[in-house]
């Protein structure tokens, strides 16, 4: 089934089919000591100026996956290559192709945020004339010119956020990595950061892998997405494409007239089996998709069955991550999974604390 | 090798620059040598008139020399102080996603705890100077002095570099200082190795600070000697701990 997603994703993208990947990985593994495997042979594939979504709760390996292809962390086994460049003999070229900001913001509370982007300029090997001149254009553009030449010690947790992404800009990157980058952010800061990830990939044409343990923002902002858990990637495709697997939309009808709940039912009855609740309301699936909602209107319209209410109701990626794994996603983001340092796996933590 | 440069000079810029802006940082790291100067060659002045004391420029050079060259290991022992704290806050996890040649890391701690020590090194001279310090050494003994201190702070730097990139945690602070401050003190600091006696000469004998200590006290005085072992030991253990401070950072690229 997996191959099949893949196949067709690829038809949907021909650039991934056409084009060299940005990110290219085959059977990527980590595995740390007394541990199980936080990444378990995955496979992946993401086009240039794609936003890849990778979705999965706390510990599935989603940091560690990261922090392996940002050359952050040697993989046990499995290869991958980031802009072209392999992420175990050329790590230098992979840092120097990619911007990353990770899941904690590590800036220094004693510099500024003009001093910061000056730094991470410097140590990209930027020229000493345009150092100044790209981080006022960074500083604009994610709205800190007035914090500029503030110690970031004094920063909000989303201004350190918003730091954190120029900061990955610096030297104008081809890919960037975000790993869980509205985590703690207020509702205004978060759809701020998806317009900026928008913009970037889209207008700009960087690819974008972000994870996130939100479904809402995989959702709405990921071209494609992976769902990964215990180390494995479970299911892969557009949004729409991991919805329409596991289900149909379906839609649900209040007749004006409670009474006449009974005809409601017949007339739908015509694309499947409705359902029906005490208080007259109808639902029926649309095994074709919601094109299919136009003939229930019409066909309400020829029978002169008014409504009080219609509502589609489109499969979540919740009900995905259900399928596929056989629970809730938002059951899964417990406090006992948390990932350790490094990502590490908790289980890796439980055996570390039995072992003092 | 440019990229090499770019990260040294952007990791040395931010220590110096932490280093210029944080009082909390700036001023232990002057008032520390500052004391011992004043401490050991003012409270000590007397052992000057202990019979056998031969030390021409008198007994405030004699402590000079010593506190120059710990205030050199000191400056290379609270890089790594720094870099500890770097890998706990994270800001370490940072430079090795930012730096496309890692090697630069290291060379940037380490020449920004040499730049943070010409400024020690130059408020203990000019102290010493104020003091009534004798100088007879040559301009070229002078230089090699400098060289002297230069490399001692090298060698302690990577050592503690090393160290805190193998441990990665501020708690590494007693580590790192405990060796070199034990090789310091077990040299002849108040004395000249002749009137040691005991242990404590025979430790300090073989001990290499002390080929360090004398020969950096042999240039002030204009009369070098052991300047071949002196600098020897040092280069060799530049290159050793140099080694070290790199499979330190092997050790951190492998953490993650």
């Amino acid at each position: 089934m997996r191959s099949q997603i893949i196949e067709l994703t690829n038809l949907c993208y021909s650039g991934a089919v056409t084009e060299q990947p940005a990110i290219e990985v085959d059977g990527l593994t980590r595995e740390f000591r007394r541990g199980p495997r936080a990444v378990d042979a995955i496979d992946l594939r993401v086009s240039p100026g794609e936003i890849y979504g990778f979705l999965g709760p706390n510990g599935a390996g989603k940091s560690t996956t990261v922090l392996m292809l940002t050359t952050l962390l040697p993989p046990t086994s499995g290869r991958a290559t980031v802009g072209g460049y392999d992420i175990g003999r050329q790590g230098a070229q992979v840092r120097a192709s990619i911007g990353a900001a990770l899941q904690e913001a590590a800036l220094d509370a004693i510099l500024t945020g003009r001093e910061h982007l000056v730094l991470q300029a410097t140590l990209q090997g930027l020229p000493a004339a345009e150092r100044r001149r790209r981080a006022d254009q960074l500083l604009a553009r994610v709205g800190l010119t007035e914090a500029a030449d503030r110690r970031v010690g004094g920063y909000s947790g989303g201004m350190k956020r918003r730091l954190d992404l120029a900061l990955a800009l610096v030297h104008r990157p081809r890919i960037l990595f975000l790993d869980e980058p509205t985590t703690g952010l207020d509702p205004q800061s978060r759809a701020a950061l998806w317009e900026e990830v928008r913009h970037l990939a889209h207008d700009e044409g960087i690819t974008v892998f972000l994870t996130t343990q939100y479904l809402e923002e995989a959702d709405v902002l990921a071209d494609r997405i992976g769902i990964i858990d215990h180390g494995r990637i479970v299911a892969e495709g557009t949004p729409a494409q991991l919805k329409a697997e596991i289900s149909s939309p379906s839609v649900e009808i209040m007749p004006a007239e409670e009474q006449r709940s009974d005809r409601l039912a017949e007339l739908l009855s015509s694309f499947g089996e409705p359902l029906r609740d005490g208080r007259g309301r109808v639902t029926v699936k649309l095994p074709r998709g919601e094109a299919q909602l136009a003939e229930v209107v019409r066909l309400l319209d020829r029978a002169s069955l008014r409504v009080q209410t219609l509502q589609l109701h489109q499969p979540s990626l919740d009900d995905v991550f259900l399928a596929k794994t056989g629970r809730k996603l938002e059951g899964a983001l417990d406090a006992d999974s948390a990932p350790g340092p490094a990502g590490e796996p908790p289980a890796r933590r439980r055996g570390r604390r039995r072992g003092r | 090798m440019r990229r090499f440069l770019h990260v040294t000079r952007g990791v040395a810029w931010r220590s110096i620059h932490n280093t210029v802006v944080n009082p909390a940082i700036l001023v232990p790291s002057i008032v520390f040598p500052l004391f011992f100067l004043v401490a050991f060659a003012g409270g000590l002045s007397r052992i000057a008139e202990v019979p056998n004391f031969h030390y021409r420029p008198g007994y405030t050079s004699f402590q000079f020399v010593f506190v120059f060259l710990q205030s050199a290991a000191f400056g290379g022992v609270f890089t790594g102080f720094a870099v500890a704290r770097d890998f706990d806050s994270g800001f370490a996890r940072r430079l090795l996603l930012s730096a496309p040649h890692r090697g630069g890391i290291i060379a940037g701690y380490v020449l920004g705890a040499l730049l943070r020590w010409a400024i020690t090194g130059a408020v203990v001279t000019l102290a010493a100077a104020i003091a009534g310090m004798h100088v007879y050494g040559d301009g070229a003994e002078l230089v090699a002095l400098l060289g002297l201190g230069v490399l001692m702070n090298l060698v302690a730097a990577l050592w503690a570099c090393g160290l805190a990139m193998f441990l990665r945690t501020e708690q590494a602070g007693a580590v790192i200082q405990m060796p070199v401050f034990v090789l310091l003190f077990l040299a002849p600091v108040y004395v000249p190795l002749s009137l040691l006696t005991g242990w404590i000469h025979d430790v300090a004998r073989y001990n290499p600070v002390t080929a360090v200590l004398q020969a950096a006290r042999g240039l002030l005085a204009g009369s070098p000697t052991e300047l071949a072992l002196a600098f020897g030991l040092l280069a060799a253990g530049a290159l050793i701990f140099g080694a070290f401070a790199r499979r330190g950072l092997a050790s951190a690229e492998r953490a993650g």
